[in-house]
């Protein structure tokens, strides 16, 4: 068996944060999704505190995340970006655009690695426009129940941002924007005859929308409800068939490191990891390993990538290899996140109970001071003007009452 | 449009553009993961990000994204842009999809490329060409996803059943492993003549001939197992039959001792078997006999025997 070259994986993905060749500008306009791959692999490798400056990180992310004009009305437009190229960035401490720019928009997938890199930093998304967030979620769901990736003209839709739209709707602790219904119905349709699920209805059963299908429903909490046991019997003998070494896409392809995240993740939510061949599995993701420059590939012998390099080291931490640390399946990251994901919506939790309690007046007022109300009606100012408005008009009514005098 | 093109000129240098202030990446007050662009990249991002900001659909516009899209394909702006700048000038879509199949060709598993193809045609509603153009792709990768994903909207859409079952017979007649061919031919019929009785016993026999072929290749035998799951694997006397025959020449493939034993444990779900015990001694046979021949999954084999075992108590 290879050895695991932690340290080298360590380099690797600090590098990959920093910067990365020109023969790469074809990531330029998913930069975003490469982060997380990068955060998130650091965090699993308990080795986060190797990177450079993480406050410069945050930044970034949020320079990236698009903003509401004043009006609020275009709130579907916003999310988060793949990078910079089209001209807009976000500046720190902005909470509106001041300029309508047509052509910046969130995309769905940026949206949801943006947000899962902000939490894996550590950051209490207090700069996230929540609501705007979830306003482009809701504006990217189609009649099908599937998503689509940015405003615009669409984009492609499937499985692949059904997901994205359920772990962001679980990050932000918050489904309304999801209609949960159309969403199932897509995903049960998109089941395929011999027991996976496609990228949509029809299409060929495959390990990475099988992920998707059902992390979205375990993230809504609906798996059991949408599937029955006589199709999770059907599903897991298809997954455990996605087994050679590794693991595989579909029947008939060669295995590729990236299947040992997408089929074992799949195989924990359905509560049957435990019977993969774990030293097959593991044999195969090392054989992918560049031991030089750190990294895994999609196959042995060939240069790795962001990607395989990410997904391959999610495939040995899901059997709890190298002191890697566990991860969430569902939502793909540590579950370290996750509990730190958790403390922020208690604190959003205390915030709207506050809110609540009428007597705290104190607490009321520092409830989302990003999000002003322009139309709220102010009571208060009210009052205050409409007694400086009487104020003259009674002076001399109390003038007469406290010294007696004659009528005016 | 390769990045060492003899006699390129950058747009900077480029007269008819002096028109135009180029607007560089900003990144803010850091960056991550950046990239080490080319000077071309860069020229060619600074003059599209100059257009985008202006909103100039023109045809000097139109050539800037393609050149754009030359260095970055993926890039979904760019895309979108171009096809708001394609409606802008009313272009030709045949002219629009000559280039487009270009690109495709070369940048075969690229999202966006296929979107774009979509969307020319939701506007153009002309799909005379997308089943020769998919079949071509297809021929290059027989497994590719967007074009097969692309063929079945085009069927779906514009009603082009006619001669797909004929298209996927001569596919799994190359090669009767092609997975994705096979879930074609359950696409076709399902959605055409349904999966009656005469249609599924053709299709029984279709596929037990192929399995004859090649005991252990899967896609046939999910296939099967496919099409049966609405009557039971039970259900055809032909199957039962041919199983038995199999069994008698000792074939030894996983693929079809897993079946013997999913007929096995559907008789003992349905509670349409009278000697029970017998079947759960040849059902835990055929596991024992899995767990040698197919040891990846020696652990399931050993959990379905658990899982029958607990079905009964």
């Amino acid at each position: 068996m290879d050895q695991f070259e932690r340290s080298k994986h360590i380099v690797f993905f600090n590098r990959v944060l920093q910067i990365l060749p020109n023969r790469y500008s074809s990531l330029d306009s998913n930069r975003m999704t490469i982060a997380f791959f990068s955060l998130s692999a650091l965090d699993i490798l308990d080795a986060l505190h190797t990177i450079d400056n993480t406050n410069h990180i945050i930044e970034w992310i949020y320079s990236l995340q698009v903003l509401p004009d004043k009006s609020g009305g275009n709130r579907n437009r916003c999310g988060f970006r793949g990078g910079s190229y089209n001209g807009v960035i976000t500046q720190p401490g902005d909470t509106f655009t001041d300029h309508d720019v047509e052509h910046d928009y969130g995309h769905i997938a940026m949206t949801y690695t943006g947000l899962a890199s902000l939490l894996i930093l550590g950051d209490d998304l207090s700069r996230v426009d929540r609501k705007a967030c979830l306003e482009h979620v809701r504006a990217l769901q189609l009649d099908n129940g599937s998503f689509k990736t940015t405003i615009a003209d669409g984009g492609e839709s499937d499985m692949r941002f059904v997901y994205c739209a359920c772990s962001i709707s679980v990050m932000l602790n918050d489904f309304s924007a999801v209609d949960q219904d159309a969403a199932c119905a897509f995903i049960q349709k998109s089941l395929c005859y011999d027991g996976g699920f496609g990228q949509g209805p029809d299409e060929e059963s495959h390990g990475g929308s099988t992920f998707c299908a059902c992390a979205a429903l375990q993230l809504m909490g609906r798996l059991n409800q949408v599937l029955s046991a006589d199709v999770i019997e059907k599903l897991q003998y298809w997954c455990l068939h996605r087994q050679n070494m590794g693991f595989h896409g579909r029947a008939h392809k060669d295995d590729d490191s990236c299947y040992s995240f997408w089929l074992g993740a799949t195989l924990k939510i359905l509560d049957s990891f435990e019977l993969i061949d774990f030293e097959r599995n593991r044999d195969f993701v090392l054989s992918t390993q560049d031991a030089v420059v750190g990294g895994f590939a999609k196959w042995p012998q060939i240069n790795p990538d962001a990607l395989h390099s990410y997904m391959g080291m999610c495939g040995l931490a899901l059997m709890g290899d190298f002191n890697l640390l566990p991860i969430n399946p569902a939502l793909n990251i540590t579950q370290r996140a996750v509990h730190h994901m958790k403390q922020i919506h208690k604190e959003w939790e205390k915030e709207k109970l506050s809110y609540v309690n009428i007597e705290n007046k104190e607490t009321v007022q520092n409830i989302n001071k990003s999000e002003p109300t322009p139309n709220t009606f102010n009571y208060k100012t009210v009052i205050i003007a409409f007694m400086i408005g009487l104020g003259p008009a009674l002076l001399p009514w109390c003038y007469r009452m406290i010294f007696n005098r004659g009528s005016s | 449009m390769s990045d060492d093109e003899r006699g390129y000129v950058l747009y900077r240098c480029r007269p008819e553009w002096s028109d135009i202030n180029p607007i560089p990446q900003e990144e803010g007050p850091t960056s991550v993961v950046q990239i080490a662009y080319s000077e071309k990249f860069k020229d060619v991002y600074d003059y599209f990000r100059a257009i985008l900001a202006k909103g100039e659909k023109s045809e000097r516009a139109l050539e800037l994204t393609a050149r754009a899209i030359s260095f970055n394909p993926a890039n979904y702006t760019v895309w979108q842009f171009r096809r708001e700048i394609l409606r802008a000038l009313d272009k030709d879509v045949a002219e629009e999809m000559k280039y487009l199949s270009m690109i495709i060709t070369e940048q075969q598993k690229n999202y966006q490329v296929w979107h774009h193809r979509r969307a020319l045609i939701e506007g153009s509603k002309d799909a005379s060409q997308e089943l020769k153009f998919t079949s071509k792709i297809i021929n290059h990768d027989q497994k590719n996803y967007h074009a097969w994903q692309h063929r079945q909207w085009v069927i779906k859409e514009f009603n082009q059943w006619e001669n797909e079952l004929e298209y996927v017979d001569r596919l799994l007649t190359i090669d009767l492993r092609n997975n994705s061919a096979w879930n074609q031919r359950y696409f076709v019929i399902k959605h055409t003549t349904g999966f009656t009785d005469e249609v599924l016993n053709n299709e029984i026999e279709y596929t037990m001939n192929k399995i004859d072929k090649a005991f252990h290749n899967e896609s046939a035998w999910n296939y099967l197992r496919g099409i049966l799951q609405d009557r039971g694997l039970n259900w055809s006397e032909h199957v039962k039959t041919r199983v038995d025959l199999w069994r008698n020449e000792n074939i030894k493939s996983s693929q079809f001792l897993a079946f013997v034993l999913s007929m096995i444990e559907e008789e003992l779900k349905t509670g349409d078997c009278e000697n029970v015990e017998e079947k759960i001694c040849e059902a835990e046979e055929l596991c024992e006999q899995l767990c040698k021949v197919d040891t990846v999954r020696r652990k399931y084999w050993s959990f379905v025997v658990q899982r029958l075992q607990k079905h009964l108590q």
